[in-house]
């Protein structure tokens, strides 16, 4: 999977790059809006990641760009100007999706999974992992062939975690993906901690392995090894 | 009471006060200045009178009786006044008359007291005449007063309410200053000047807050956002993981940069609301209902943490709002998420929409605060809360920002809170 990450902030550039090459990604990236252009109307990319507010321009010409190539790339925005307004106006001219900054660098891999999935194989595309196969479109779980019946928040999280093997993800990221923005952090982990208990049962009855390590205080992670 | 009205008011009471001193004066000077030419007449005749007997003529016949009395008997000498009355007319007119002592015929012969009389009646018609003029020019004058202030409110007032129109058109949001003429008179074209500067430096303060709260947002967002990525990223170094002191402290410290965001993105939007910067093309139907079903979805998992139990009454079809679709989610969202928060396990959350409110009633504990104070910033029910307490702020302010209107009651059967918001 091929990715350009437009961001003309350099410290934040170097992590995002960082955090995406673990996450299996190839990724090019561009520090303002010329080099974008230039890339994207050289290369090919699978997904683009736009920071909205480039030294040189605005991100959503990028965006304008992209679609009026009729480009296969899925665009997902970054923005750090205040997310409602961006938020409309980046769907309305065919951005995928969209992240607010600050964000969680987990919720980041866990939108790019998504759509990559709805993109490159139009759901068509199965997950596995070590004895757990998912397919996302039917959402559909087999563990060691058997189907796993899930409640929708649980399936959630499930894919969440899928979606980062191998990352602690902190309890706030978990909860604002299952609520959405802006919840609590001091109301919010009783109830990850029930869904992320109900999960595990399901699973071990399952005979799964139990790749779901609980990091005290701090968070979960999908165990890889 | 219209400033004109005023000024015409305090003029009047002078004028209508001086014409009366002014009156009465005239008509005392008047009074005495006839008195004496009557009596200086009265000695005159005296005087004739006697140079004629000096001379040994006889006293003259007069045709008036009344005009010269001759009385063998003493009465009182000097200056009075007397009514006789006047046979034609048949009434009583005031004489002046003066009496004096005189031998008529012979140094010798009887003493005879002889009374002049002079009629005072001219007098009084002069007064009459004097008191009319008088009054006459004073009604003139209170006209002419009047009607010069109407004639003034209309043309020399004018620019004044032009500049009053004007101002009450202003809308700030525009980003234009005044722009007022400057008329003739000088009070009005200092007063619009000053407006003018007033209004330009508005504008100049408007842009600039404007300014800071977009650069505000991207410039503050974007270290934040780098410290939460740096901190993610650190995270998830094995090293770390081992040691659960470490990775506590940088989960508290990820917890704190997140507070900071949604801190600083509450206070930018309560900022942004404020100032009316969420231009109005924004703006779609919204259908909240659809809006509240997919909230009450995303809260889900906080509802049965709590074993809450959300009831939602639409009464379909409702027609959409006109609303920016980021604030109609942020208003359905705060008011979900205060009435989810401030239950107690296993209590009720009510929603009813239709066409006129929106109510979203709860239980949970009594309010240790005053209900008058529940909008305001930073407000806490629970000193202890991560919550900085803008969420009913915010939703307060977007009630107001579309005029909706928002009120909060409580019911102590059943320690209910509930907050409506009415559309129209």
């Amino acid at each position: 999977m091929k990715l350009l990450l437009v961001e003309d902030e350099a410290s934040l550039r170097r992590t995002l790059v960082d955090a995406l090459r673990q996450g299996g990604y190839v990724v090019e990236v561009a520090a303002d809006f010329a080099q974008a252009y230039e890339k994207i109307k050289l290369y090919q990319y699978d997904a683009v990641l736009v920071d909205l507010t480039l030294p040189d321009g605005d991100g959503l010409d990028l965006v304008r760009a992209l679609k009026s190539d009729g480009s296969a790339a899925g665009v997902l925005v970054i923005t750090a100007r205040d997310g409602l307004d961006d938020r409309v106006q980046g769907l309305d001219l065919g951005a995928d999706d969209y992240l607010v900054k600050p964000f969680h660098l987990s919720e980041l891999n866990a939108r790019l999974r998504a759509l990559l999935r709805r993109r490159q194989f139009g759901g068509q595309h199965h997950i596995v992992f070590r004895d757990l196969l998912v397919w996302p479109e039917q959402k559909e779980v087999l563990v060691k062939g058997e189907p796993l019946i899930l409640t929708r928040k649980e399936y959630d999280l499930l894919l969440y975690l899928l979606a980062n093997p191998g990352r602690v993800l902190t309890k706030e990221a978990v909860a604002e993906h299952l609520c959405g923005d802006q919840v609590d952090a001091a109301d919010s982990f009783d109830f990850i901690y029930s869904h992320m208990k109900n999960l595990r049962k399901k699973l071990q009855e399952k005979g799964a392995d139990d790749y779901i390590r609980t990091l005290y205080g701090v968070g979960y992670k999908l165990s890889t090894d | 009471m219209k400033l004109l009205a005023t000024t015409t008011r305090y003029y009047l009471l002078l004028t209508a006060g001086l014409f009366m001193v002014a009156s009465v004066l005239l008509y005392l000077g008047l009074d005495w200045a006839l008195r004496s030419e009557v009596e200086e007449q009265l000695v005159n005749r005296e005087l004739y009178l006697r140079a004629l007997v000096a001379r040994g003529r006889p006293l003259p016949a007069t045709p008036f009786a009344y005009q010269l009395d001759r009385r063998p008997r003493p009465r009182a000498l000097g200056f009075s006044d007397t009514l006789l009355l006047d046979p034609l007319e048949q009434e009583m007119v005031p004489y002046r008359e003066l009496t004096f002592q005189l031998r008529p015929g012979d140094p010798a012969g009887a003493l005879e007291w002889i009374t002049l009389r002079k009629s005072l009646v001219e007098t009084e018609d002069v007064l009459g005449v004097v008191l009319g003029v008088m009054l006459g020019v004073l009604a003139l004058l209170l006209a002419g007063v009047v009607t010069l202030n109407r004639w003034l409110a209309r043309r020399v007032w004018k620019p004044f309410q032009h500049t009053l129109a004007a101002l009450r058109a202003y809308d700030l949001h525009r980003h234009q200053p005044l722009g007022l003429p400057t008329p003739a008179i000088e009070e009005f074209a200092e007063l619009n000047q000053a407006l003018n500067q007033l209004s330009q430096r508005l504008v100049a303060d408007y842009e600039s807050l404007r300014e800071f709260t977009e650069n505000a947002a991207h410039e503050t967002q974007t270290p934040l956002a780098i410290i939460q990525a740096k901190l993610e990223q650190l995270l998830q170094a094995p090293v770390l993981q081992e040691d659960e002191q470490l990775t506590t402290l940088l989960s508290d410290a990820l917890g704190g940069t997140q507070r900071l965001s949604r801190l600083h993105q509450s206070l930018t939007l309560l900022t942004r609301l404020e100032n009316h910067q969420f231009a109005p093309t924004q703006a779609v139907p919204v259908y909240l209902d659809q809006v509240l079903r997919d909230r009450v979805a995303l809260l889900e998992p906080l509802l049965e943490a709590r074993q809450l139990t959300l009831t939602l009454h639409a009464d379909l079809p409702l027609p959409p709002l006109t609303l920016h679709p980021g604030l109609a989610d942020s208003l359905l969202q705060n008011l979900l998420h205060n009435a989810i928060k401030h239950n107690h396990p296993g209590g009720r959350v009510d929603v009813l929409l239709n066409r006129r409110m929106l109510e979203i009633s709860n239980t949970g504990p009594a309010l240790s605060v005053d209900p008058a104070q529940f909008f305001e910033r930073f407000r806490k029910h629970n000193a202890a809360s991560d919550s900085p307490g803008l969420g009913l702020s915010i939703a307060q302010h977007i009630c107001s920002y579309y005029g909706f209107g928002i009120e909060y009651a409580y019911a102590q059967a059943g320690t209910r809170h509930t907050l409506r918001v009415q559309f129209c």
